[in-house]
């Protein structure tokens, strides 16, 4: 049994057809990667997997968590996913250790003392042990980026939505986010991310999600996909990246 | 049998009636504070039906002039047989009205904070009323104290309005005592001293704070 399923996922804006029926299988300790051009449906069908966009038909199940039809316990579900975002969305009247120890507290109920150790934890894991007291104004987009990902590791999640989470930043700041993303692929987070960086894609992910007009038109190992792109989209695709 | 009044007697009676001003206003602003809250959660209600109320509430109170909304509560009642006295209207009165602009000042604000915040708390697997209470209002309240210590000074002019339906405050008495002394410019002077007295210190206020919201943290 997969830890993410989806099966025949549909979704409408209005009546633009974004998700045409997607089935797509994750693997606990797998690392995804959709690519494709922007329209394609990749940022919605990553935000559908947390619930964050509804579905209009199908079903999405996380271990064991399922929704059908847009219908099921988003609570929890939420809890086994957690997301990082292009723009951070750091909370701004909170410090780096209060953003992450927020949701702890108060969707699960850990006490005050308990969330500050997992703070701090998850604050070391990325690297910014010290920033703890800082605000997000007092912290750059990279330091900002990897306060969020501590604050979505800070619930346990089964698995991490990363949508673009490096395309708001300056080009220097992108490594010290990638090598974090990086090292938690390499302790056996379950990841899934929609990303431009194609060489990174290449390199950390298991398994690389192609989608074309709103379907998966290609999916498989990214060495093999690169080397032998089995359609002239994709191939297309690949031509136009490098 | 005529009275004379020094400028003594004038100047301790505005004051005692200035007092009546900022009682009231205190009184509107407090209890239309805690109403306006309540129409804000209405006004950004999910719940067609709820924010569709809250929403004519508060365009009936701004689409009217203050001095309608008081004559229709001290005359319009009393024809229900429901005879308010003139300091109840005018607290009531004032109290209705601050409340319709304030929801709709803290609107703006709950509407001003970005869309990531509530994407953010979302896929933390917060509630509705987690993500209001931890993540949205404490931003929203940032931005919202400048334009409503402003406010403030609306609702002490607005008080002045209540003079018309014989609330003695400090309008109204400055009226009667013109009529005593036949010195309406030196009375009308003295009650738009006193309205800047009270009012000056709240837009310095809030301009202050005004600024302060806006400037980058520095610490």
């Amino acid at each position: 049994m997969p830890l993410v399923q989806t099966k025949r996922l549909h979704k409408f804006f209005g009546k633009n057809h974004v998700l045409k029926g997607i089935n797509l299988d994750i693997q606990e300790g797998e690392v995804v990667t959709i690519i494709g051009r922007s329209g394609s449906g990749k940022s919605t069908l990553l935000r559908t997997l947390n619930g964050l966009e509804s579905i209009d038909d199908g079903t999405i199940e996380v271990d064991g968590t399922a929704l059908v039809a847009g219908q099921g316990d988003l609570r929890a579900l939420r809890q086994k996913v957690g997301m990082v975002f292009q723009q951070f969305n750091l909370f701004p009247h909170l410090s780096a250790g209060q953003n992450v120890m927020l949701a702890p507290q108060v969707v699960k109920g850990t006490k005050k003392d308990e969330a500050e150790t997992i703070a701090r934890n998850m604050l070391a894991r990325v690297g910014l042990a010290e920033k703890f007291d800082a605000f997000p104004d007092q912290l750059s987009g990279g330091q900002q980026q990897r306060v969020a990902i501590a604050r979505a590791l800070a619930m346990s999640p089964k698995v991490l939505l990363c949508d673009e989470i490096t395309s708001a930043l300056d080009p220097e700041l992108v490594n010290e986010v990638l090598s974090v993303v990086r090292q938690l692929a390499s302790e056996g987070m379950t990841l899934v991310m929609v990303t431009h960086e194609m060489r990174f894609a290449r390199e950390v992910s298991d398994k690389l999600v192609f989608m074309y007009e709103g379907r998966i038109h290609e999916s498989g190992h990214p060495q093999e996909m690169f080397n032998n792109p089995t359609t002239p989209e994709f191939a297309n695709f690949i031509r136009t990246q490098n | 049998m005529m009275m004379t009044f020094t400028l003594w007697d004038i100047i301790r009676n505005l004051a005692i009636s200035g007092l009546l001003t900022i009682v009231l206003s205190v009184a509107a602003f407090v209890f239309g504070g805690l109403a306006g809250l309540a129409v804000l959660f209405a006004r950004i209600s999910k719940i067609r039906a709820i924010n569709a109320s809250a929403r004519l509430y508060i365009e009936m109170f701004q689409g009217t002039p203050l001095l309608m909304q008081l004559f229709i509560l001290f005359f319009g009642l009393s024809l229900f047989g429901l005879d308010l006295p003139a300091w109840l209207a005018a607290g009531v009165g004032l109290t209705l009205f601050t409340s319709a602009f304030l929801a709709e000042i803290w609107r703006g604000c709950v509407e001003s904070v970005p869309r990531g915040q509530w994407e953010a708390s979302t896929s933390l697997a917060m509630t509705y009323a987690e993500q209001m209470r931890h993540v949205i209002l404490p931003q929203a309240m940032r931005m919202a104290i400048a334009p409503t210590v402003g406010f403030a000074v609306q609702v002490v002019k607005g008080t002045a309005v209540t003079s018309i339906i014989g609330f003695a405050e400090l309008t109204k008495t400055g009226s009667m005592l013109s009529n005593a002394t036949y010195q309406p410019f030196l009375l009308y002077s003295l009650v738009a001293l006193g309205y800047f007295i009270l009012c000056y210190p709240l837009s310095w206020y809030a301009q202050r704070l005004e600024r302060k919201v806006h400037a980058p943290r520095t610490n």
